[in-house]
């Protein structure tokens, strides 16, 4: 399967209720043309959007969080599988969208290419409702499952090499610095609360 | 180095009464020695959720992710730890302007007696410095409480990241380091 069909799959389900994190390179553009919605942050950090999405899933364990991450990205920070078997937060879905090579830096072999299975690693660290799927078909209902049993859950979908040819139009426009904003207000509105306020003039 | 009854040391009590009066409710950290007992107290206090993590470079992520949704979130790591967090606290602050607010324990302040505690102070001030973070010492129990108050409120207008390096009576085996 390829990832945009992974990401027409599991968009229809994140509600606008649902905050969530997305990996670097072409799965910011996918996201953004598919759910344009300021629910999501754009994180730029390899390694780091389990993490980030972690530290919002404790902060508000009321809401649904879900973390779009890659296999470079795992593998960059594999102890967080182990910081995440030993929390398991209830709110977080992880997907990491796994095409075994670093696609956006022209495609050499990351691990998962060759003899590395990040569900197992993960399943072995700790987590709990660890899946690795194959198919298209199978992602939608799987991810609504993972997503409604009140569990932490970890998907790897296996996806063939190949970004998606948005044209330039069609590419996220914004920044990282416009990205933090447009998330941050949009929780401001979600839960009604002050995050960044601005300046006392005293 | 005074201690509570319990034999809690005091600077412990009051570092983890300071997060508390400045609205802190999550604490990543890497646990090390020089405040080991102020890691033991996070994690059996029911007002804060404490996450140990395997390495400092998970730390920033959970406190950026803490903060864009109205969290506060202190990371805290021996001041060698800042080496390993530099790359994601570089990419949140640099690309995205995120705020968070980090406590180091200062290994090899003047006074060190072990040779390899020295590298981590060398490295300490140049990174904190090449990353652009705002840091302040705290020697004195009675400095705690303001200064999180002070880095929080620097962190968030900033929109940058704000630092606090603990030693002296505020730190476990440092007393020569007071003044």
């Amino acid at each position: 399967m390829r990832r945009i069909e992974v990401i027409r799959a599991i968009a229809p389900l994140v509600t606008p209720e649902d905050l969530l994190t997305t990996s670097l390179g072409a799965t910011m553009d996918d996201w953004w043309n598919h759910q344009p919605a300021d629910n999501a942050l754009f994180v730029g950090t390899l390694g780091s959007v389990t993490t980030t999405a972690l530290g919002m899933a404790v902060s508000m364990p009321h809401r649904r969080v879900i973390a779009i991450e890659s296999d470079g990205g795992v593998l960059f920070n594999l102890g967080v599988l182990c910081t995440l078997g030993a929390e398991r937060p209830a709110n977080l879905t992880v997907l990491v969208m796994d095409n075994g090579i670093y696609e956006s830096i022209g495609g050499p072999a990351t691990h998962t290419g060759r003899n590395s299975d990040i569900a197992a690693m993960a399943e072995a660290a700790g987590c709990i409702n660890c899946r690795t799927l194959t198919a298209a078909a199978a992602v939608g209902p799987a991810f609504a499952a993972m997503l409604d049993d009140g569990e932490f859950g970890y998907m790897v979908a296996k996806i063939e090499p190949g970004a998606h040819p948005w044209p330039v139009d069609k590419k996220k426009p914004t920044d990282g610095v416009e990205d933090k904003y447009r998330f941050i207000r949009y929780v401001e509105r979600l839960e009604n609360k002050t995050i960044h306020g601005g300046a006392q003039h005293y | 180095m005074n201690a509570n009854s319990d034999g809690m040391p005091e600077y412990a009590r009051i570092f983890v009464d300071g997060l508390k009066e400045a609205g802190v409710g999550l604490v990543t950290a890497l646990p090390e020695s020089l405040l080991k007992s102020v890691y033991r107290l996070c994690a059996e206090d029911p007002d804060i959720r404490y996450i140990p993590v395997t390495n400092e470079g998970e730390m920033p992520g959970i406190c950026a992710g803490a903060y864009c949704v109205g969290s506060r979130a202190l990371m805290i790591m021996e001041n060698s730890g800042i080496r390993q967090a530099s790359e994601p606290i570089a990419r949140f602050s640099f690309r995205s302007a995120i705020p968070m607010v980090m406590a180091l324990s200062y290994r090899g302040d003047f006074g060190e007696r072990n040779f390899w505690g020295h590298n981590h102070a060398q490295t300490m001030e140049p990174m904190l410095n090449a990353l652009r973070i705002p840091f302040r010492y705290v020697r004195r129990v009675e400095q705690i409480k303001p200064a999180f108050v002070r880095a929080f409120a620097h962190a968030d207008a900033s929109q940058w990241p704000a630092a606090l390096v603990f030693s002296g009576e505020c730190a476990e085996g440092v007393d020569y380091a007071a003044d």
